[in-house]
Parts: C-alpha cells; sequence; structure tokens
C-alpha cells in the first residue's frame, strides 16, 4: 500500500528539525508493530542523521524521497522547501499499515554529488539500504509476517509508478 | 450570506535566515563530497552551524561563509566565499541549486587528505555562538575569483557564491 507523506524544510524548519520530524514520523509509524522497538528505528535515524541533514539542506530529498518498506507498506517521505513549504499542510500522524510488519528497510537515494556518502552510510545500519526499493509481492509481505488486506498487489504496476516518480 | 475563513502568513526575518542558513550549509555539503574532503565532522557539527549562522543572518550581522580547502603538502586552495547581503526585495523564497549543481562541474577535486575550515566574517557587532571561536582566513592571493551567481533568496536577504582557485 503506497503511502506519501510530505515535510517542509526551510523556510518553515532547518535541516536538524526535518531530520527529528521525520525520526518521529517514521518511530510513531512503525511504533504501531509489536515487533518493533522505537528505540531501534530512532537509533537507525540517528545513523543516518548526518547524510540525511546533507541530503535535507541540499534539496535533494525534493526530488528523490526517502522510502520506507515494511512489509506490504511503502511510504514515500518528500521534503518541501522553499515557497513549497511555506503554503504546506502537513500530516504527520502515524501513518497506517505497520500494525502487523516485522522489518522494516529505510532507502535513501543515491543522488549525487552524495551518492558515496549515502552508500557508505547504508553499511552503516542493518535497516538502511542505498538501493532502489523493490515492491514486494503479496506472498512475501505474508511471509514477513503481515496480514494483507489490500487485495491483488499489482507489483509491475507499482514498479511503473515509481519509475515515473 | 456567506463567510471565507483566509489565512495569510507573514514571511519573518527568521523565515529568510533558515532559508539561507538550508542553502550555505547544503551547498558546503555537495562542495566537500564533490571535491573529495571527508564529510565526517561536517556532519557531527551540521546542528551546531546551522544555528550559528541562520542567527548572525537573522541579526543581520554574517558578511560571507568562507570554505577554505588545506591541501597535506600546505597551500589552501580551492576557497569558497557565500556573501549574504540584506535588504532583498523578493517577497518569495528563491533557491537555485540547480545552477550550482550545474557549477559543481567546473570545480577540481582536490589531493587525498585535504580537510577544510569553515569562517564566517562579519559587517559589525555579533552574537556569540557555541563552536564557534575567533581565527585567521588563508592569503586570497593568487588565487582567481569566479562568481558562482546567486544561490539563493527571501524576503529579508540574499546569498551568492564565489570560487576561488
Amino acid at each position: 500500500m503506497k503511502r506519501h507523506r510530505k515535510i517542509a524544510a526551510a523556510p518553515e524548519r532547518s535541516a536538524g528539525e526535518v531530520w527529528r520530524t521525520a525520526t518521529a514520523l517514521l518511530a510513531d509509524t512503525l511504533d504501531r508493530s509489536a515487533a518493533i522497538e522505537r528505540a531501534e528505528v530512532e537509533r537507525t535515524m540517528e545513523v543516518a542523521g548526518g547524510i540525511g541533514r546533507q541530503l535535507v539542506s541540499g534539496g535533494h530529498l525534493g526530488k528523490k524521497p526517502l522510502v520506507l518498506v515494511a512489509g506490504e507498506m511503502w511510504l514515500e517521505v518528500e521534503i518541501v522547501s522553499g515557497d513549497a513549504a511555506f503554503a504546506l499542510t502537513e500530516n504527520l500522524g502515524p501513518v497506517p499499515g505497520a500494525a502487523g510488519v516485522s522489518d522494516w528497510t529505510l532507502h535513501l537515494p543515491q543522488v549525487e554529488p552524495l551518492a558515496k556518502l549515502v552508500r557508505k552510510t547504508a553499511k552503516e545500519d542493518e535497516h538502511l539500504s542505498a538501493d532502489e526499493p523493490k515492491a514486494q509481492s503479496s506472498e512475501a509481505a505474508k511471509s514477513n509476517g503481515q496480514t494483507s488486506t489490500a487485495g491483488v498487489f499489482n507489483e509491475a504496476a507499482l514498479a511503473a509508478w515509481a519509475k515515473e516518480r | 450570506m456567506s463567510a471565507v475563513a483566509t489565512q495569510t502568513r507573514t514571511h519573518t526575518a527568521t523565515h529568510t535566515a533558515t532559508h539561507l542558513a538550508d542553502i550555505i550549509l547544503g551547498s558546503l555539503g555537495d562542495l566537500l563530497a564533490y571535491i573529495g574532503i571527508d564529510t565526517s565532522r561536517f556532519q557531527r557539527q551540521f546542528d551546531q552551524n546551522e544555528k550559528a549562522i541562520a542567527a548572525w543572518i537573522e541579526e543581520g550581522s554574517l558578511e560571507e561563509v568562507v570554505l577554505e580547502c588545506h591541501r597535506p603538502g600546505g597551500g589552501v586552495k580551492p576557497i569558497f566565499e557565500f556573501p549574504v547581503t540584506y535588504g532583498s526585495n523578493e517577497a518569495r523564497f528563491v533557491d537555485s541549486r540547480a545552477a550550482f549543481a550545474r557549477y559543481l562541474n567546473k570545480v577540481s577535486s582536490v589531493p587525498s587528505g585535504t580537510t577544510y575550515r569553515l569562517f564566517c566574517t562579519f559587517n559589525g557587532p555579533r552574537s556569540e555562538q557555541p563552536g564557534w571561536k575567533p581565527g585567521t582566513r588563508a592569503s586570497t592571493a593568487g588565487l582567481h575569483s569566479t562568481s558562482m551567481g546567486g544561490l539563493g533568496e527571501g524576503p529579508h536577504a540574499r546569498v551568492s557564491g564565489r570560487h576561488l582557485s
């Protein structure tokens, strides 16, 4: 299930504040799962915090979002800056869909000139990846401990959609 | 008879300071990564530096931010200067990150082991900010200065870039 959230960066928030907001959003979301510790999410976001701040302040996450993949959940977190940030109405509540998941990965976009740093950071935590996220099939999601309520999952359509983004 | 609710938001000097500090830090981070300087210290000190630069822009004291590249064999080059000017007439929050990204192609990488120093210069009295202490800039004698153009602008100030090599 695809979800999309936008977080306002400068001039509303500094890059550090943006990363803390993203951390709270992901922690609140994954905290719905009995199998995932909130502290574990916060640790991962701390590991990614250095490159995360660079990605935010460089404006890179406005072009390529962070992607959280957890079971069938596919959450894109876009960081909006400039005038658009000033006008943005945010929804920063927990994103539904993570209650049954047991594993998760945050995909950091490999954008130049930060791609090498992104790859280095991704190796420092098991929940980080610098790879393009791949849509999971319903079978994979089920084996991951999630009960599917979304019906048939069209992986090809999602991949095509992701390519267009 | 119907009523229409309207909301007006005011662009404050704090918004402009946050916007320009974000652009400066983002440009610094991209530059360091592009020319091949280790960004570990930059990432660790990110929040502290972002707060200081934003505070100085908000109070109108910051003249320019300077990035010096100190080569292991001696010599300081390239140097990047980010002058801030106050009194912009721009009503929006503008960034020129795309133009900056194109300019990076003109910047050469530096030898392995090159380190960096950040300086701020001021046009008047300034507030004290944690982590910053007085220092002496390297000489720019013999370096050729090239404008990188405007990098960003808000309702109260703007920032541009210069490349000395």
